[in-house]
């Protein structure tokens, strides 16, 4: 048997609602709005009362159905007889109306105009900008004052951000880099051979690797493995109060934290670029000598003639600048976190696009400048 | 004589939402000052504002007199002036427990490796921690991990020692053993103790006195010694916050 509710109307002047069956919220039940409507609309009933007969069992279902009911009748000045509510219900009842009503929501959940909206966008662009702005004003600030010795980084820390950052990371960035100069190797042989220039290949995998290959790839597997457990890290910290412990102990979070971090990924992107340029080329031997008829000498001896010195550096040179972007940008985005394990995730994934943007942004600026300098 | 804090109508917001209004108190030397209220009334959140933690306008929050954002920059502010036990411990998770507290000293003080050592040692054994120097705070219960927090806010001997739940998520014993660590800790160092909480049983067994954020009127409704409160207090959010507290101490 589902919850019923019936309502008979006395003398004109009393509505009866009788309640029956077992009311439960996986089963079928009456509406209050029905019954509501139906007393509302007969102005001549002045008082509501409440009969509950053969009422087997109730949950939330007849509660919330009460409530209504009673409400409904307050607001429109209709007298309830509440005697006949078992003890139970009218316990919860009451204690649901103690609950205080906060008088004013947060500002976050007004709804807002389109000129609002726009403004909102403008500050919170400003203010993004401003915290950049002023974490990148700290962090050079630190870097300047490690140099001139007046802040130490703590050494077992820094031995093991540099073990995690570089040594770690060396499988992926062997993977990564392997099949990336496999990969451009097969391309180019495909287009090569048309014209019987298979040795070009080495040329190809030699600059492509060195110049930007290298670096970006490593960029990126830094963004996503090393900027993403910084922020990630950092992100943490923050939600159990680390940092906060750590500013009321006296020490700078970006001394503290930041520094480390990205001296050490600015130090070893470089090592890294270097280990991915070779690695990719070894890849590019490996696809060139199985698909075409090239020697390994050959090969090499194209690769060493193609390949100049101002390659490597340009390399080495993006690299610490991307080495210093990925680290800046996680430690800043973790630093960014709030108090919730929501937002070490959301953190951690800006941390990361932000990241590889800013790699994609910087490389073209740098080719523009390298282009411009004749490089 | 000057107030250790002082604060004078401050108003808090969060996330431009205005939380507390006019909120002005002293906090003397030497007390025990609780700041008490319902959940989500702002305790933490005034707790950050007197740590420096958020910032706050001139002429709001004073320390021995003097405005907080001259001193919060001084050297030593931070660890001599004041320590901090948060909810959680919030022990750095990648040092042992001997790393966390000997940190400060070692940042601080020009004290040589082996009294650090000893320093760390006998802090670890006032909070009842010796033997577990070399443990991550991974290693230890949750517990324990406070009251490595509570050796590591001690360190420097701070003059102030702020709480924030210091019985959050403590058995009665133990919450009953850090009350006592507390009362020995002010009885015997002179410090000036303020602790966040909702705990009625440390309210009436170690303060000296409270003050009560009210939720609904957002702002201070009672302020004095928590059993006077109790009797006198005319506000029914107080009494109601209270009386649980008498119920749970005499049963």
């Amino acid at each position: 048997m589902t919850g019923i509710a019936e309502l008979e109307v006395e003398n004109e002047s009393i509505a009866i609602i009788s309640i029956v069956g077992a009311w439960s919220i996986y089963e079928k039940h009456s509406h209050a709005e029905e019954f509501i409507e139906t007393i509302l609309a007969k102005p001549s009933i002045q008082s509501v009362e409440l009969k509950f007969v053969d009422l087997k069992s109730w949950d939330s279902v007849l509660i919330n159905f009460l409530i209504c009911i009673l409400n409904s009748c307050e607001a429109k000045n209709l007298t309830v007889n509440v005697d006949n509510i078992p003890v139970g219900i009218r316990r919860l009842i009451e204690l649901s109306k103690t609950s205080p009503v906060r008088s004013t929501s947060p500002a976050g959940q007004k709804k807002s105009t389109i000129l609002e909206f726009i403004g909102r966008v403008g500050l919170l662009i400003f203010f993004s900008l401003r915290t950049f702005l002023g974490f990148t004003g700290k962090l050079w600030v630190g870097i300047i004052s490690f140099i001139g010795g007046k802040v130490k980084i703590r050494g077992r820390e820094f031995a093991l951000v540099l073990q995690e950052v570089g040594a770690k990371a060396l499988p992926i960035v062997f993977l990564i880099s392997f099949l990336v100069g496999l990969i451009i190797a097969f391309v180019s042989v495909l287009q090569l051979s048309q014209f019987g220039a298979n040795i070009y290949v080495a040329d190809l995998v030699g600059i492509s690797m060195m110049r930007e290959m290298g670096c970006i790839m490593t960029g990126i597997i830094m963004s996503g493995r090393t900027g993403a457990a910084f922020a990630a890290t950092i992100g943490t910290m923050i939600v159990n109060d680390e940092v906060d412990a750590l500013q009321t102990a006296g020490f700078s979070t970006i001394n503290f934290l930041v520094l480390p971090r990205v001296i050490a990924l600015t130090l070893m992107m470089p090592l890294l670029c270097i280990f991915s340029s070779f690695i990719g080329i070894f890849g590019g031997l490996c696809a060139a000598i199985s698909a075409t008829d090239l020697t390994i000498v050959r090969y090499c001896a194209q690769t060493a003639k193609a390949v100049c010195l101002n390659d490597f550096f340009v390399g080495i040179i993006k690299s610490c600048f991307f080495g210093f972007l990925v680290a800046a940008i996680g430690c800043q985005k973790g630093l960014q976190c709030k108090r919730s394990a929501e937002d070490v995730g959301l953190t951690t994934t800006t941390a990361v696009v932000t990241s590889i943007t800013a790699i994609i942004i910087m490389d073209a600026i740098f080719a523009v400048i390298f282009s411009l300098i004749g490089i | 004589m000057v107030p250790k804090i002082s604060v004078k109508n401050l108003n808090m917001t969060y996330d431009n939402y205005v939380i507390m209004r006019n909120l002005s108190f002293d906090i003397q030397q030497g007390e025990i000052f609780l700041i008490i209220g319902q959940s989500g009334c702002g305790k933490s959140t005034l707790l950050k504002y007197l740590l420096g933690l958020k910032r706050v306008s001139h002429q709001k929050i004073f320390y021995d007199g003097k405005d907080i954002n001259s001193v919060i920059n001084v050297p030593g502010f931070y660890g001599e002036k004041i320590g901090v036990l948060y909810q959680g411990g919030a022990l750095w998770s990648s040092m042992t427990l001997a790393e966390n507290v000997a940190l400060p000293l070692e940042t601080y003080t020009p004290l040589n490796r082996k009294e650090i050592e000893e320093i760390v040692t006998l802090k670890l054994s006032l909070v009842g921690l010796k033997g577990f120097e070399n443990f991550y705070p991974s290693q230890i219960s949750g517990g324990m991990q406070k009251r490595a927090g509570l050796a590591r806010a001690i360190a420097l001997d701070p003059e102030i020692l702020f709480f924030d739940e210091p019985s959050a998520g403590l058995d009665s014993v133990s919450a009953k053993r850090l009350d006592d660590l507390i009362l020995e800790l002010k009885e015997s160092l002179g410090i000036t103790v303020v602790i966040v909480t909702h705990d009625l049983a440390s309210i009436f067994a170690i303060g000296t006195r409270a003050i009560y954020l009210d939720v609904e009127s957002k702002t201070i409704t009672a302020m004095g010694v928590p059993h006077e409160l109790l009797a006198s207090s005319n506000d029914k959010n107080v009494i109601a916050f209270l009386s649980r507290g008498t119920k749970t101490v005499q049963g």
